[in-house]
């Protein structure tokens, strides 16, 4: 039986996407096999830094790049803000540059592991969403600061898999599955990912997407392995479409243990 | 020499690092690229962000033995007004340059802390990225720059032999070693956000400047845990002085020690300037290093006027054109990055929240 609470579409705010794959747009060897493993990939939704932008390169521009790909939605982000204040003008200069409502809130203060401060996003988040962006804070696996963001009015909230540029895969699985079980909104996952196995997982357990980019910038061939990624989505989302098997702790004795009950003797 | 602090002396702080650097180590150079390599390209992937230096003034008043500008050279000494500054960041713009790293030498009269302010005013006003190598600054100086768009410093330590230091700065305000060994952290105080430091390779024994500039590093970090850290790996080159170093710093050695740093500090900028060949900046491309110069000129100015008779602080070793190095980068499919900075990110990083 198909489950009919799993929406064929990913919907994001008032956005549908027919790709589950959300990709990233640094990191690659060059422009081109950027947009290759984008158009392999189907995603209909890409990720891309504000601080990338260059409207005086424009052989090294990679919003004048992503433009050329025909229905794609750029999601700008703020990787470089340390700050609430930094991400919210970054967040308001990619609006006016690309026209697009998706902003990807991402604060880290730390430029070493580069890990988001719930603090600062928080504030940032709080603020772009009143203006009327669609948010997508990217935040360590936080199930508390998840619903605070959801009631802040963000569109989706996307907690990291594990550290970016790690390939550790999913290490906060199951902080996760809180975040799905609680959330009203997408849950995407985002960083961490190493291979096409742990994205499937992901959309197994019941991310609504995931997002991913070094994983594909960095392989050896990024258009075959976006092709990879997006199989591993597809086959994920449809596992839990068709229900998948439920876990059980321990073997079922074949002579039950509970026989004795109802009888007279 | 008394007072040294603690994070400097104690062989704890690079004691993991320490058996891929010693004389004799028993790890292969191949086997320390291989895991160089795999770390750089998780955490950087295939990309090199690209700056260049443009040094405002090559006045200085120090007597620093191994420099090309020391007050004692017979050098034509001049500062670049700030038409002339104007001029040449528009002339390095037009080459493509988002990102620049302003110099200076020791503080004079004429290139004064006001100086240097305005300049790095006028640079903010026209790249993504500034950055300074001057003369040493006080905390509310550093917080200054800062407000004004300068978003790191470079500052090296030139070496951690204190015995050397002295030797090696003759006369002038750069002589006193623990108050060097400070600079980097008051501009982290200021706000500062990225921190460049570095040894100039040579001047000491090249293991033990490693293991301290590695501890210095890793100080920073647990310090100041907003701080971007980045380290140079200059070797000395051929200067007007004919200063001759007292250790040899092979090319194996400099590999060795960048791999080392690669694997002791993963997520670390390593930078290699055009103080290198080419040969050997194509090799590291894609190795360890994710930052470079290009097309550099240690010329005061040198862009949009072309370099004359006057000396440069050193021989520039990779002389090639951005075009031809951005090249040889696409050639290893790496992409050369200009532009990795948004002006909306400058600003002391004291300042938090947005109320």
């Amino acid at each position: 039986m198909v489950n009919k609470y799993v929406m064929n579409e990913l919907q994001i705010g008032t956005y549908r996407f027919s790709s589950r794959l959300i990709l990233g747009t640094g990191k690659f060897g060059n422009v081109q096999s950027m947009l290759d493993a984008i158009r392999a990939s189907g995603t209909e939704l890409v990720t891309v830094a504000i601080r990338r932008f260059n409207r005086e390169q424009i052989e090294h521009d990679l919003f004048a790049a992503l433009s050329t790909i025909d229905g794609l939605t750029l999601m700008p982000n703020t990787s470089g803000a340390s700050n609430a204040r930094e991400a919210v003008r970054a967040a308001h200069i990619s609006r006016e540059l690309s026209g697009s409502p998706f902003i990807k809130v991402e604060i880290h203060p730390n430029p070493q592991h580069l890990m988001p401060d719930p603090i600062e996003t928080y504030e940032a988040s709080r603020i772009l969403a009143s203006e009327g962006f669609l948010v997508m804070p990217y935040i360590s696996a936080d199930p508390v600061l998840a619903k605070r963001l959801e009631d802040a009015g963000c569109a989706s909230v996307m907690p990291l898999g594990s550290a970016i540029g790690s390939g550790q895969g999913l290490t906060t699985a199951e902080m996760i599955k809180l975040i799905i079980r609680e959330s009203s909104i997408p849950v995407i996952v985002d960083a961490g990912l190493r291979s096409p196995s742990e994205a499937c997982a992901a959309i197994e357990m019941g991310c609504e997407a995931v997002l991913v980019n070094s994983a594909i910038a960095v392989a050896e061939n990024p258009e075959e392995m976006a092709t990879a990624f997006a199989g591993a989505v597809k086959a994920g989302y449809k596992a839990r479409k068709a229900g998948i098997m439920p876990r059980s702790g321990s073997a079922v004795a074949t002579s039950p243990l509970t026989s004795f009950l109802g009888k007279a003797t | 020499m008394n007072g040294l602090p603690d994070w400097l002396t104690n062989e704890k702080g690079s004691d993991d690092i320490a058996p891929l650097l010693i004389n004799g180590s028993s790890f292969p150079l191949e086997f320390l690229a291989a895991e160089a390599r795999a770390i750089t390209l998780r955490r950087f992937g295939r990309t090199m962000s690209l700056y260049a230096p443009l040094y405002l003034s090559n006045v200085c008043s120090s007597g620093c033995a191994y420099c090309g500008y020391a007050s004692d050279r017979k050098t034509i000494r001049r500062h670049l007004d700030f038409t002339e500054v104007e001029r040449e960041l528009s002339g390095m713009k037009a080459m493509g340059i988002s990102d620049v790293l302003l110099l200076t030498g020791e503080r004079t009269a004429e290139v004064n802390f006001d100086y240097l302010r305005r300049c790095v005013d006028i640079a903010a006003a026209m790249m993504p990225r500034v950055s300074v190598e001057a003369f040493p600054m006080s905390v509310n100086e550093y917080a200054a720059l800062a407000d004004c768009g300068c978003t790191g410093i470079t500052i090296y330590q030139e070496t951690y032999d204190p015995e050397q230091y002295r030797i090696l700065h003759r006369w002038g305000a750069k002589q006193n070693f623990l108050d060097r060994l400070e600079i980097p952290e008051r501009a982290l105080q200021a706000g500062i956000k990225t921190i460049g430091i570095g040894a100039l390779l040579g001047l000491s024994d090249p293991v033990e400047e490693a293991l301290k500039l590695l501890r210095h590093v890793r100080h920073l970090g647990k310090t100041y845990w907003k701080a971007g850290l980045s380290v140079s790996f200059p070797r000395i080159r051929p200067q007007t002085g004919g200063f001759q170093p007292a250790f040899h710093v092979t090319d194996h050695f400099l590999a060795r020690m960048i791999f080392a740093f690669r694997i002791g500090m993963p997520d670390v900028e390593l930078v290699l300037s055009t103080r290198e060949s080419p040969a050997l900046r194509d090799g590291m491309a894609g190795l360890a290093i994710t930052r470079m110069s290009i097309a550099s000129r240690t010329t005061v100015g040198g862009y949009v006027e072309p370099e004359n008779s006057q000396q440069g602080q050193f021989e520039v070793y990779d002389d090639r054109s951005a075009e031809e190095f951005c090249s040889a980068l696409q050639a290893k499919n790496i992409e050369p990055v200009f532009k990795n900075w948004e002006p909306v990110y400058n600003g002391p990083s004291t300042e938090n929240n947005i109320s």
